[in-house]
């Protein structure tokens, strides 16, 4: 019957949208929390290679020839010796016009290829210059990224100070003990999230580390701080409490 | 410090007894809603692409007799049909009958046929409507069954909070937290319903006024034909 078969339809749809979605709640549920691992500080070098610019090298002109002087005068010498041979000089001096245009063509083409080369030297040059200001760019962001650093390093040992000021270790405390803590900040410096990570085992010290946060309360100085930087490394971190010393 | 876990499935577990009855209603609610929604949907697809291939083929200029046989046929074999078709079948069984009889007077002949297609056409819009109060109740009751359930745990919440001396929020949130799983439940079952619920309401109004003026019509070709003898 065909009411059945679209109830079938129906309840099969039913089922599955409903197992679909208590599925992807299940899986889905929690977030990713990103823990923030506090490494030392390193220094980075890092080495800009620059090329060499290249010089355009100009060649230097060829002496002229001077050939054309040294026929003219034989050719004086001839006309004055041998009025003769009219005929003959006169093809000389054809044949020396020949010569003289094609020196003219010579020296017009080696002008045009030097002024080529000179402007390949140029488009080198400004070739080179767009790759200085791209590491001196690249070079500025690490600047910024150390200098970053910095800061956030400087307020993690402001915070660290001022935990293990308001941190009164019960007796019970030992030197292997470590409990690690998670705050959670707003950007006025306030507290407003402790959540215990690890646990040492023994409750009187991970109660004793937990009030040094409420003692805490706030963290004025971090007002200061630029909100980029609060949100990249502060609105989480994560601090490590043992007896020997205190350390984020 | 205790394990706490927060995921869903836990919450779940671990609220009390009457919200986790809330939950549970709740989610059969969504369930058969959906069931419901799946089928209607299906349901009336079907009688509105039927209503157009039977109007086609009605104003096809086809012998209204032969028709009337094929159509008759037909629900023999498939033992239920549904729309329009019963409406023309019971109007047109009524008119044959009633006009056999000799003596017949024209205005009885019309008036009976008249009332046959009437009662059919109120069949189906019974048909046509069935399952939708289900929808619509859905629809407005389980944000409050939801609402209920998280009222309920809150309050519960806040009683366990009297109780101990150092109040945090830690010890209220995951009460709320669970508590309020329930209003979502409750709007996660309402929202398709109310939807459904509208989209169908819609079309079977449209599917019923389109019946109504097909019956009309073809009373009165019926009449057209009564008088003219």
């Amino acid at each position: 019957m065909r009411d059945s078969l679209s109830y079938g339809i129906g309840i099969l749809f039913s089922l599955t949208v409903h197992g679909l979605v208590l599925w992807a709640l299940v899986i889905g549920w929690q977030p990713m929390t990103q823990q923030i691992v506090i490494q030392p500080q390193y220094i980075e070098a890092k080495l800009v290679q620059l090329a060499p610019k290249k010089k355009a090298v100009n060649k230097p002109k060829k002496p002229a020839n001077n050939a054309a002087q040294k026929k003219r005068e034989k050719q004086k010498r001839l006309e004055n010796e041998k009025r003769k041979e009219q005929a003959r000089k006169e093809r000389r001096r054809k044949a020396e016009d020949d010569r003289k245009e094609q020196e003219r063509l010579t020296a017009e083409k080696r002008a045009l290829a030097e002024k080529e080369r000179l402007e390949e030297a140029e488009r080198q040059r400004q070739l080179i210059e767009t790759e200085f200001a791209d590491a001196i760019a690249a070079e500025q962001s690490l600047i910024n990224a150390q200098e970053d650093e910095i800061a956030a390093n400087s307020y993690r040992q402001l915070i660290q100070r001022r935990l293990s000021e308001n941190w009164n270790r019960p007796p019970s405390a030992r030197r292997e003990m470590e409990t690690t803590i998670r705050l959670q900040l707003v950007p006025t410096g306030r507290i407003v999230g402790v959540t215990v990570l690890k646990s040492s085992g023994d409750t009187a010290f991970d109660r004793s580390v937990e009030q040094a946060a409420f003692k805490v309360d706030q963290f004025i100085e971090l007002q200061s701080m630029s909100p980029v930087l609060f949100e990249k490394k502060f609105r989480q971190v994560d601090v490590a409490f043992s007896p020997q010393d205190l350390r984020l | 410090m205790n394990e706490e876990n927060l995921s869903i499935l836990a919450l779940i577990m671990n609220a009390s007894v009457l919200v986790q009855a809330v939950m549970v209603i709740l989610l059969v609610a969504s369930v058969m809603s959906w069931v419901m929604i799946v089928q209607r949907g299906l349901f009336l697809n079907n009688a509105q692409t039927s209503f157009k291939l039977f109007e086609d083929t009605f104003w096809s200029g086809i012998d209204l007799a032969d028709y009337y046989h094929e159509l008759t046929e037909k629900a023999k074999e498939v033992g239920v049909t549904d729309g329009i078709e019963n409406v023309f079948r019971a109007g047109f069984r009524e008119f044959s009958r009633l006009s056999q009889s000799d003596k017949a007077d024209p205005d009885a002949v019309m008036e009976g046929t008249d009332r046959a297609m009437r009662v059919a056409l109120s069949r189906e819009d019974e048909k046509l409507s069935i399952n939708l109060p289900f929808l619509a109740s859905v629809a407005s009751v389980s944000p409050y069954i939801g609402l209920f359930g998280t009222v309920w745990g809150i309050m519960n919440s806040f009683r366990g909070l009297a109780m101990v001396q150092q109040a945090t929020l830690a010890t209220v949130a995951p009460g709320i937290s669970e508590a309020l799983i329930a209003t979502a439940m409750g709007l996660f079952a309402a929202i398709p319903a109310v939807i459904a619920y509208n989209r169908y309401a819609a079309k079977v109004e449209a599917l019923n006024s389109s019946y109504e003026t097909f019956s009309d019509e073809f009373s009165s070709i019926l009449h057209r034909q009564v008088h003219s003898r």
